[in-house]
């Protein structure tokens, strides 16, 4: 079989994105590099037979998806699972998760003015979410941070693929002033 | 729209569509096109407290009292703002406002940054992943179940059987004292020179007696105090004196 084709099997029948490095383990010959040549290859050539499916880049990994173009189709059908939406108070608390990990949920209340125990409950059942570490201090406060499946949820590559603090329109002056300050000294 | 302006200038707030009082402010904020340098907090204050007007009814008393805070926030501002300004180490008039906009501006951000990750996820929502999840079928309504009163005694019983909780593992302290036990050894050999086990043994009904006897005596054998002999498993357990002088004619058990 060919490496191509041996790589195309495991996208094809994985259910969750693989790295270069998880699929170089599928033979002993095989390294990153080649992965990469056949993923580059794979891709020219379901770009060329107009494939309704691409291999993506998300969470670190590769993963075959379907393109843009199908969902209108592929939405109407009950047998396609459906992507889950999540509320607007899920997205607020992931926000700020994502710009400030590892964050208490204390802090998280204190930014949005209102409980947040619930939705913090919900993220982590859904896996967006986990705890990362315990803070210092009085009862040492569960910590929480994003995780892969964060990242495989809203397609990103990697935490330097989401949106930049400093392009947001409202900019906290104050606060990306003292992380510069944090990071020169 | 979530706002609107009746007759009276009043404003009808469908409160539960705001993630809490930051946002409801900001949106009046933003609304009217108000500078949020300088917020005109007379004003806001009236327009929230109108908006929360019967909150405790509306969202019930747990999420009321986040918006009920905040409007005593407001309030406490307000009055604030008709002081004399106080000052702060730079000699500069500190805004009694300036905390409140500060929470402001950090809110409007994480909420512009969560519109963000909003779009992220339609964007994905587009690309399907390959393979079928079935949904979790529906548990359906069971017919009535139809046995006999035995059967379902022995079913209960089944689960009784099965629901019965561990059995408990009881520490206690250890009500019989060794150094007790050490002492009774050393002073029935000071009198005699070898005793039988049993014979410490039987006077106390409990069994911790006999352990902890036991225990005296295997702690003695290792200080070289007493030798503890048995001539075959199950026959009688004799102590012996060690330094002393053994000899048949003053043995304890006559």
């Amino acid at each position: 079989m060919q490496t191509s084709q041996i790589i195309e099997a495991l996208l094809f029948a994985s259910d969750a994105p693989l790295s270069a490095e998880d699929l170089a383990r599928a033979h002993e010959d095989l390294d990153e590099d080649a992965v990469e040549a056949a993923i580059q290859a794979l891709r020219a050539e379901y770009d060329a037979t107009g494939r309704a499916f691409q291999i993506y880049e998300v969470a670190g990994g590769y993963q075959i998806l379907t393109r843009p173009e199908a969902a209108p189709y592929l939405e109407r059908f009950r047998t396609v699972p459906q992507p889950a939406r999540l509320s607007a108070a899920a997205l607020e608390v992931l926000a700020i998760i994502l710009y400030r990990q590892p964050i208490g949920r204390a802090e998280i209340e204190e930014i949005r003015g209102i409980s947040s125990a619930g939705v913090l409950r919900t993220l982590q059942d859904r896996g967006l979410i986990d705890v990362v570490g315990r803070a210092e201090g009085l009862g040492r406060p569960l910590l929480y941070g994003t995780t892969q499946r964060f990242l495989e949820h809203f397609g990103f590559r990697s935490l330097h693929d989401v949106p930049r603090p400093e392009e947001l329109p409202v900019v906290l002056r104050e606060h990306v002033s003292r992380q510069k300050e944090t990071a020169a000294t | 729209m979530a706002v609107s302006v009746s007759g009276e200038g009043a404003f009808i707030v469908e409160l539960d569509r705001f993630q809490g009082p930051l946002d409801l402010l900001l949106h009046l904020i933003r609304e009217q096109d108000i500078d949020i340098f300088d917020i005109p907090i007379a004003r806001i204050t009236q327009q929230f407290l109108q908006a929360i007007e019967g909150v405790e009814q509306r969202l019930g008393i747990d999420r009321a009292g986040e918006f009920l805070e905040m409007a005593a926030t407001l309030v406490r501002i307000k009055a604030q703002m008709l002081l004399p300004r106080r000052v702060d180490e730079s000699g500069e008039l500190i805004d009694p406002r300036a905390e409140l906009v500060r929470r402001l501006l950090e809110y409007e951000h994480f909420r512009e940054a969560a519109q963000r990750l909003a779009e992220a996820e339609a964007e994905r929502a587009l690309h399907y992943a390959r393979g079928f999840v079935p949904p979790m079928p529906k548990p359906e309504p069971k017919d009535n179940l139809e046995l006999t009163w035995e059967e379902l005694l022995a079913a209960a019983m089944a689960v009784g059987e099965r629901a019965r909780p561990p059995a408990e593992h009881r520490v206690v302290a250890r009500a019989v004292p060794l150094e007790e036990k050490i002492a009774l050894i050393i002073e029935t050999l000071e009198r005699f020179a070898r005793v039988e086990f049993r014979r410490l043994v039987r006077p106390f009904a409990d069994r911790l007696h006999a352990v902890v006897t036991l225990m005296a005596g295997l702690e003695l054998t290792r200080q070289r105090r007493v030798a503890l002999r048995q001539r075959e498993p199950f026959a009688p357990l004799w102590i012996y004196r060690r330094n002393g002088k053994p000899s048949d004619a003053d043995v304890a058990d006559h």
